[in-house]
Protein backbone atom coordinates (compact mmCIF):
# COMPACT_ATOMS: atom_id res chain seq x y z
CA UNK A 1 0.00 0.00 0.00
CA UNK A 2 1.24 3.47 -0.91
CA UNK A 3 0.34 6.50 1.19
CA UNK A 4 0.74 9.86 -0.52
CA UNK A 5 1.75 11.71 2.55
CA UNK A 6 2.55 15.11 4.06
CA UNK A 7 4.28 14.95 7.41
CA UNK A 8 2.45 17.92 9.00
CA UNK A 9 -1.03 16.78 7.90
CA UNK A 10 -3.25 15.55 10.73
CA UNK A 11 -5.23 13.39 8.28
CA UNK A 12 -2.11 11.75 6.83
CA UNK A 13 -0.90 11.06 10.39
CA UNK A 14 -4.21 9.27 11.14
CA UNK A 15 -3.39 6.74 8.43
CA UNK A 16 0.28 6.35 9.41
CA UNK A 17 -0.78 5.88 13.05
CA UNK A 18 -3.47 3.31 12.23
CA UNK A 19 -1.02 1.32 10.11
CA UNK A 20 1.65 1.47 12.82
CA UNK A 21 -0.70 0.42 15.62
CA UNK A 22 -1.97 -2.53 13.58
CA UNK A 23 1.51 -3.54 12.41
CA UNK A 24 0.99 -2.81 8.71
CA UNK A 25 3.68 -1.47 6.46
CA UNK A 26 2.95 1.56 4.30
CA UNK A 27 5.13 2.77 1.49
CA UNK A 28 5.26 6.53 2.08
CA UNK A 29 5.36 8.86 -0.90
CA UNK A 30 6.13 12.35 0.37
CA UNK A 31 4.11 15.11 -1.33
CA UNK A 32 5.25 18.72 -1.05
CA UNK A 33 1.92 20.13 0.17
CA UNK A 34 3.50 23.33 1.45
CA UNK A 35 4.91 25.45 -0.01
CA UNK A 36 4.97 23.72 -3.45
CA UNK A 37 1.25 22.73 -3.50
CA UNK A 38 2.30 19.51 -5.21
CA UNK A 39 -1.07 17.94 -4.29
CA UNK A 40 -2.60 20.25 -6.93
CA UNK A 41 -0.10 19.20 -9.63
CA UNK A 42 -1.44 17.51 -12.81
CA UNK A 43 0.09 14.15 -11.78
CA UNK A 44 -1.56 14.23 -8.34
CA UNK A 45 -4.91 15.48 -9.74
CA UNK A 46 -4.88 12.50 -12.09
CA UNK A 47 -4.74 10.32 -8.97
CA UNK A 48 -7.20 12.41 -6.92
CA UNK A 49 -9.24 14.99 -8.87
CA UNK A 50 -10.28 16.48 -5.51
CA UNK A 51 -6.70 17.63 -4.96
CA UNK A 52 -6.53 16.57 -1.30
CA UNK A 53 -4.21 14.50 0.87
CA UNK A 54 -3.90 11.80 2.04
CA UNK A 55 -4.34 9.38 -0.82
CA UNK A 56 -4.04 5.66 -0.13
CA UNK A 57 -3.43 3.27 -2.99
CA UNK A 58 -3.84 -0.47 -2.54
CA UNK A 59 -3.10 -1.94 -5.99
CA UNK A 60 -6.03 -0.75 -8.16
CA UNK A 61 -8.00 0.72 -5.27
CA UNK A 62 -7.47 4.44 -4.70
CA UNK A 63 -8.93 6.04 -1.56
CA UNK A 64 -9.11 9.79 -0.92
CA UNK A 65 -11.23 9.86 2.25
CA UNK A 66 -9.41 9.18 5.51
CA UNK A 67 -12.43 7.40 7.05
CA UNK A 68 -12.48 5.01 4.07
CA UNK A 69 -8.76 4.42 4.58
CA UNK A 70 -9.21 3.61 8.29
CA UNK A 71 -11.97 1.14 7.39
CA UNK A 72 -9.83 -0.39 4.68
CA UNK A 73 -6.81 -0.82 6.96
CA UNK A 74 -8.95 -2.54 9.62
CA UNK A 75 -11.32 -4.51 7.35
CA UNK A 76 -9.89 -7.79 8.68
CA UNK A 77 -9.26 -6.53 12.22
CA UNK A 78 -12.54 -6.66 14.17
CA UNK A 79 -10.75 -5.58 17.37
CA UNK A 80 -10.32 -2.14 15.79
CA UNK A 81 -13.99 -1.84 14.88
CA UNK A 82 -16.74 -0.45 17.11
CA UNK A 83 -19.71 1.85 16.91
CA UNK A 84 -17.60 4.19 14.80
CA UNK A 85 -19.86 5.95 12.25
CA UNK A 86 -20.85 8.95 14.36
CA UNK A 87 -17.29 9.50 15.51
CA UNK A 88 -15.93 9.37 11.97
CA UNK A 89 -18.38 12.20 11.14
CA UNK A 90 -17.29 13.97 14.31
CA UNK A 91 -13.65 13.65 13.23
CA UNK A 92 -14.57 15.38 9.97
CA UNK A 93 -16.02 18.34 11.89
CA UNK A 94 -12.87 18.46 14.06
CA UNK A 95 -10.86 18.74 10.85
CA UNK A 96 -13.08 21.57 9.57
CA UNK A 97 -12.69 23.58 12.79
CA UNK A 98 -9.60 22.78 14.91
CA UNK A 99 -7.82 21.49 11.80
CA UNK A 100 -8.48 24.70 9.86
CA UNK A 101 -7.50 26.87 12.85
CA UNK A 102 -4.18 25.02 12.89
CA UNK A 103 -3.66 25.47 9.12
CA UNK A 104 -4.37 29.18 9.67
CA UNK A 105 -1.79 29.50 12.43
CA UNK A 106 0.86 27.13 11.06
CA UNK A 107 0.65 27.54 7.27
CA UNK A 108 -1.13 30.89 6.92
CA UNK A 109 -4.37 29.57 5.40
CA UNK A 110 -7.19 32.09 5.05
CA UNK A 111 -9.77 31.01 7.60
CA UNK A 112 -12.42 32.74 9.74
CA UNK A 113 -10.20 32.02 12.73
CA UNK A 114 -12.54 33.18 15.51
CA UNK A 115 -15.40 31.06 14.15
CA UNK A 116 -13.12 28.04 13.66
CA UNK A 117 -11.81 28.23 17.24
CA UNK A 118 -15.26 28.84 18.73
CA UNK A 119 -16.76 25.83 16.94
CA UNK A 120 -13.68 23.82 17.86
CA UNK A 121 -14.15 24.59 21.56
CA UNK A 122 -17.80 23.52 21.27
CA UNK A 123 -16.68 20.17 19.80
CA UNK A 124 -14.03 19.68 22.51
CA UNK A 125 -16.72 20.21 25.16
CA UNK A 126 -18.86 17.52 23.49
CA UNK A 127 -15.87 15.17 23.33
CA UNK A 128 -14.97 15.87 26.98
CA UNK A 129 -18.56 15.21 28.08
CA UNK A 130 -18.67 11.89 26.24
CA UNK A 131 -15.26 10.73 27.49
CA UNK A 132 -16.23 11.72 31.04
CA UNK A 133 -19.34 9.55 30.81
CA UNK A 134 -17.23 6.72 29.38
CA UNK A 135 -14.97 7.02 32.45
CA UNK A 136 -18.02 6.77 34.75
CA UNK A 137 -18.57 3.39 33.08
CA UNK A 138 -14.93 2.41 33.54
CA UNK A 139 -13.94 2.93 29.90
CA UNK A 140 -11.23 5.20 28.55
CA UNK A 141 -11.82 5.08 24.77
CA UNK A 142 -14.64 6.53 22.65
CA UNK A 143 -16.61 3.36 22.00
CA UNK A 144 -15.37 0.96 24.67
CA UNK A 145 -12.40 -0.12 26.72
CA UNK A 146 -10.21 -0.77 23.70
CA UNK A 147 -9.38 1.71 20.94
CA UNK A 148 -11.10 1.60 17.54
CA UNK A 149 -10.84 3.63 14.34
CA UNK A 150 -13.16 6.16 16.05
CA UNK A 151 -10.36 7.07 18.46
CA UNK A 152 -7.70 7.15 15.75
CA UNK A 153 -9.90 9.41 13.58
CA UNK A 154 -10.55 11.94 16.36
CA UNK A 155 -7.13 11.91 18.03
CA UNK A 156 -4.86 13.94 15.68
CA UNK A 157 -6.89 17.14 15.30
CA UNK A 158 -7.73 17.07 19.01
CA UNK A 159 -4.13 16.61 20.12
CA UNK A 160 -2.95 19.34 17.71
CA UNK A 161 -5.60 21.87 18.85
CA UNK A 162 -3.00 24.03 20.68
CA UNK A 163 -1.23 24.57 17.31
CA UNK A 164 -4.42 26.38 16.25
CA UNK A 165 -4.61 28.47 19.41
CA UNK A 166 -7.11 26.25 21.28
CA UNK A 167 -5.98 25.09 24.72
CA UNK A 168 -6.59 21.55 25.99
CA UNK A 169 -5.81 22.49 29.61
CA UNK A 170 -9.45 22.38 30.76
CA UNK A 171 -10.35 18.90 29.49
CA UNK A 172 -9.21 16.26 32.02
CA UNK A 173 -10.95 13.35 30.29
CA UNK A 174 -9.57 14.30 26.87
CA UNK A 175 -6.07 14.45 28.38
CA UNK A 176 -6.43 11.00 29.92
CA UNK A 177 -7.82 9.62 26.64
CA UNK A 178 -4.88 11.07 24.70
CA UNK A 179 -2.49 9.62 27.25
CA UNK A 180 -4.08 6.17 26.82
CA UNK A 181 -3.67 6.44 23.05
CA UNK A 182 -0.07 7.60 23.35
CA UNK A 183 0.63 4.60 25.60
CA UNK A 184 -0.46 2.04 22.98
CA UNK A 185 2.20 -0.37 21.73
CA UNK A 186 3.45 0.73 18.33
CA UNK A 187 2.40 4.37 18.83
CA UNK A 188 4.22 6.75 16.48
CA UNK A 189 4.76 10.50 16.73
CA UNK A 190 4.31 13.43 14.40
CA UNK A 191 5.54 17.02 14.84
CA UNK A 192 3.38 18.39 17.68
CA UNK A 193 2.43 14.97 19.10
CA UNK A 194 5.14 13.26 21.10
CA UNK A 195 5.49 9.93 22.82
CA UNK A 196 5.25 9.59 26.60
CA UNK A 197 8.71 10.36 27.93
CA UNK A 198 8.00 8.67 31.21
CA UNK A 199 7.79 5.30 29.44
CA UNK A 200 11.45 5.53 28.46
CA UNK A 201 13.99 3.82 30.66
CA UNK A 202 15.32 6.13 33.35
CA UNK A 203 18.95 7.10 32.89
CA UNK B 1 -4.60 34.48 52.09
CA UNK B 2 -5.43 35.48 48.55
CA UNK B 3 -8.17 37.94 47.70
CA UNK B 4 -9.65 38.07 44.20
CA UNK B 5 -12.51 40.42 43.34
CA UNK B 6 -13.57 40.59 46.96
CA UNK B 7 -13.58 36.82 47.34
CA UNK B 8 -11.27 35.51 50.02
CA UNK B 9 -9.41 32.45 48.82
CA UNK B 10 -7.37 30.79 51.52
CA UNK B 11 -7.49 27.55 49.61
CA UNK B 12 -8.12 27.31 45.89
CA UNK B 13 -9.51 24.13 44.37
CA UNK B 14 -7.43 22.97 41.42
CA UNK B 15 -8.95 19.63 40.50
CA UNK B 16 -10.04 16.11 41.28
CA UNK B 17 -7.44 13.60 42.42
CA UNK B 18 -8.73 10.95 40.00
CA UNK B 19 -8.02 13.20 37.00
CA UNK B 20 -4.30 13.26 37.81
CA UNK B 21 -3.04 9.66 37.93
CA UNK B 22 0.23 8.75 39.63
CA UNK B 23 3.17 9.83 37.47
CA UNK B 24 1.43 12.65 35.60
CA UNK B 25 1.50 16.45 35.53
CA UNK B 26 -1.22 18.89 34.45
CA UNK B 27 -1.40 22.67 33.96
CA UNK B 28 -3.81 24.81 35.99
CA UNK B 29 -4.33 28.58 35.97
CA UNK B 30 -5.31 30.70 38.97
CA UNK B 31 -5.97 34.38 38.24
CA UNK B 32 -3.51 34.25 35.38
CA UNK B 33 -0.86 32.44 37.46
CA UNK B 34 0.20 29.22 35.73
CA UNK B 35 0.69 26.20 37.97
CA UNK B 36 1.99 22.71 37.26
CA UNK B 37 0.19 20.15 39.44
CA UNK B 38 1.94 16.80 39.53
CA UNK B 39 1.61 13.50 41.30
CA UNK B 40 4.72 11.56 42.22
CA UNK B 41 5.21 7.83 41.89
CA UNK B 42 4.27 7.43 45.54
CA UNK B 43 1.06 9.37 44.94
CA UNK B 44 1.85 12.74 46.58
CA UNK B 45 0.47 15.88 44.90
CA UNK B 46 2.61 18.96 44.33
CA UNK B 47 1.80 22.45 43.03
CA UNK B 48 4.59 24.52 41.53
CA UNK B 49 4.93 27.54 39.29
CA UNK B 50 4.58 26.21 35.75
CA UNK B 51 8.01 27.46 34.85
CA UNK B 52 11.38 25.72 34.75
CA UNK B 53 13.96 27.91 36.54
CA UNK B 54 16.44 27.10 33.78
CA UNK B 55 14.82 28.39 30.56
CA UNK B 56 11.23 29.10 31.52
CA UNK B 57 9.69 26.08 29.77
CA UNK B 58 6.31 25.05 31.18
CA UNK B 59 6.97 22.24 33.66
CA UNK B 60 3.50 20.89 32.86
CA UNK B 61 4.97 19.81 29.51
CA UNK B 62 7.49 17.79 31.52
CA UNK B 63 7.38 14.26 32.84
CA UNK B 64 7.36 12.51 36.18
CA UNK B 65 9.92 9.85 36.95
CA UNK B 66 9.30 8.39 40.36
CA UNK B 67 9.71 11.18 42.89
CA UNK B 68 11.06 13.83 40.52
CA UNK B 69 9.54 16.12 37.91
CA UNK B 70 11.73 16.56 34.84
CA UNK B 71 11.55 19.46 32.39
CA UNK B 72 10.91 18.36 28.80
CA UNK B 73 13.38 20.94 27.41
CA UNK B 74 16.77 19.90 28.89
CA UNK B 75 15.73 17.17 31.29
CA UNK B 76 16.59 19.05 34.49
CA UNK B 77 15.10 17.10 37.38
CA UNK B 78 13.44 18.65 40.43
CA UNK B 79 12.89 16.75 43.66
CA UNK B 80 9.89 16.92 45.99
CA UNK B 81 11.15 20.18 47.55
CA UNK B 82 11.39 21.81 44.13
CA UNK B 83 15.20 21.74 44.22
CA UNK B 84 17.06 20.77 41.06
CA UNK B 85 19.08 17.66 41.81
CA UNK B 86 20.17 16.48 38.38
CA UNK B 87 21.25 18.18 35.15
CA UNK B 88 21.70 15.59 32.37
CA UNK B 89 24.24 17.71 30.46
CA UNK B 90 26.44 17.86 33.61
CA UNK B 91 25.90 14.47 35.24
CA UNK B 92 28.72 14.94 37.78
CA UNK B 93 27.59 18.37 38.94
CA UNK B 94 25.72 18.88 42.19
CA UNK B 95 23.33 21.69 41.17
CA UNK B 96 23.47 24.80 43.37
CA UNK B 97 20.64 25.07 45.90
CA UNK B 98 19.49 28.31 44.29
CA UNK B 99 18.11 26.39 41.30
CA UNK B 100 14.69 25.70 42.71
CA UNK B 101 11.15 25.63 41.35
CA UNK B 102 8.69 27.90 43.14
CA UNK B 103 6.41 25.65 45.23
CA UNK B 104 3.03 26.05 46.94
CA UNK B 105 1.24 24.08 49.64
CA UNK B 106 -0.99 21.46 48.01
CA UNK B 107 -3.41 19.25 49.94
CA UNK B 108 -6.02 16.64 49.10
CA UNK B 109 -9.21 16.18 51.05
CA UNK B 110 -12.10 13.94 49.97
CA UNK B 111 -10.55 13.50 46.52
CA UNK B 112 -10.44 17.28 46.02
CA UNK B 113 -7.12 19.05 45.38
CA UNK B 114 -6.47 22.40 47.05
CA UNK B 115 -3.61 24.88 46.75
CA UNK B 116 -2.69 27.74 49.10
CA UNK B 117 -0.99 30.52 47.18
CA UNK B 118 -0.18 32.64 50.21
CA UNK B 119 0.28 31.85 53.86
CA UNK B 120 -1.77 28.83 54.87
CA UNK B 121 -4.79 30.15 56.72
CA UNK B 122 -7.49 27.86 58.06
CA UNK B 123 -8.37 24.27 57.30
CA UNK B 124 -8.69 22.79 53.85
CA UNK B 125 -12.37 23.25 52.86
CA UNK B 126 -14.59 20.25 53.51
CA UNK B 127 -16.86 19.00 50.74
CA UNK B 128 -18.23 16.38 53.10
CA UNK B 129 -18.89 12.86 51.92
CA UNK B 130 -19.73 13.98 48.40
CA UNK B 131 -18.06 12.16 45.54
CA UNK B 132 -16.09 13.79 42.71
CA UNK B 133 -18.01 14.21 39.44
CA UNK B 134 -15.90 16.26 37.05
CA UNK B 135 -14.12 19.56 36.39
CA UNK B 136 -15.45 21.82 33.66
CA UNK B 137 -14.55 25.24 32.35
CA UNK B 138 -17.10 28.04 32.48
CA UNK B 139 -16.58 31.23 30.48
CA UNK B 140 -17.71 33.47 33.35
CA UNK B 141 -15.82 35.24 36.08
CA UNK B 142 -16.09 33.97 39.66
CA UNK B 143 -18.09 36.98 40.95
CA UNK B 144 -20.71 36.53 38.20
CA UNK B 145 -21.09 32.87 39.13
CA UNK B 146 -21.31 33.67 42.85
CA UNK B 147 -23.98 36.29 42.10
CA UNK B 148 -25.92 33.88 39.87
CA UNK B 149 -26.22 31.39 42.70
CA UNK B 150 -26.94 34.20 45.16
CA UNK B 151 -24.12 32.79 47.17
CA UNK B 152 -21.98 34.50 49.80
CA UNK B 153 -18.55 35.36 48.48
CA UNK B 154 -17.07 31.97 49.02
CA UNK B 155 -15.40 29.95 46.27
CA UNK B 156 -17.11 26.76 47.49
CA UNK B 157 -20.72 26.87 46.35
CA UNK B 158 -23.04 24.34 47.96
CA UNK B 159 -26.37 23.75 46.23
CA UNK B 160 -29.12 21.74 47.83
CA UNK B 161 -31.81 22.07 45.18
CA UNK B 162 -32.69 19.32 42.73
CA UNK B 163 -29.27 17.80 43.33
CA UNK B 164 -26.91 17.93 46.30
CA UNK B 165 -23.86 19.59 44.78
CA UNK B 166 -20.65 21.26 45.91
CA UNK B 167 -18.95 23.35 43.24
CA UNK B 168 -15.44 24.59 44.04
CA UNK B 169 -14.44 27.45 41.77
CA UNK B 170 -10.93 27.86 40.48
CA UNK B 171 -10.85 31.42 39.08
CA UNK B 172 -8.63 30.90 36.02
CA UNK B 173 -8.85 34.43 34.63
CA UNK B 174 -11.12 37.41 35.25
CA UNK B 175 -13.53 35.95 32.67
CA UNK B 176 -13.30 32.20 33.24
CA UNK B 177 -13.45 29.58 35.95
CA UNK B 178 -12.62 25.92 36.19
CA UNK B 179 -15.46 24.44 38.26
CA UNK B 180 -14.75 21.30 40.26
CA UNK B 181 -18.03 19.51 40.92
CA UNK B 182 -18.87 17.06 43.71
CA UNK B 183 -22.23 15.43 44.36
CA UNK B 184 -23.89 13.67 47.26
CA UNK B 185 -23.40 9.92 47.17
CA UNK B 186 -26.09 7.89 45.46
CA UNK B 187 -26.78 10.39 42.70
CA UNK B 188 -26.32 9.25 39.09
CA UNK B 189 -22.99 10.69 37.90
CA UNK B 190 -24.11 11.00 34.27
CA UNK B 191 -27.29 12.84 35.21
CA UNK B 192 -25.34 15.21 37.48
CA UNK B 193 -22.71 15.74 34.78
CA UNK B 194 -25.40 16.69 32.24
CA UNK B 195 -27.10 18.92 34.80
CA UNK B 196 -23.94 20.94 35.42
CA UNK B 197 -23.48 21.30 31.66
CA UNK B 198 -26.96 22.82 31.58
CA UNK B 199 -26.00 25.12 34.48
CA UNK B 200 -22.94 26.17 32.48
CA UNK B 201 -25.09 26.97 29.43
CA UNK B 202 -27.36 29.11 31.62
CA UNK B 203 -24.42 30.92 33.22
CA UNK B 204 -22.73 31.63 29.91
CA UNK B 205 -26.00 32.88 28.38
CA UNK B 206 -26.79 35.10 31.38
Amino acid sequence: MILYDYVLSASCYKIRLMAALSGQKLELQAVNFHPAREHKSPEMLKLNPGGTLPILRDEDLIMTDSSDMLRHLTRNLPEWQGDDDGWLDFARTLNETLGMARLHDVLGFEVDIDAARKRGVHLLRLLEAHLTEQRFDGMIFLTGDTPTIADIACFPNTALAPDGGVSLDVYPSIRLWMRALRSLPGFIEMPGIHRLHELEAAE
Amino acid sequence: MTRLWGIVLNWIAVGLAEDIPVGTVVPRRVDGLDLAIWRSGLGRFHAWDDRCPHRGMRLSHGFVRGEVLACVYHGWQYNLDGACDYIPAHPDLTPPKTICANTYVCETRNQALWVALGTVNGDVPDIGDRIPIRSLDISCGAPAIARYFDHPQDPLIVLRGKYDLAIALQPSTSRSCFAHVFAGAGQDKKIVSRYVEKLRDELEAA
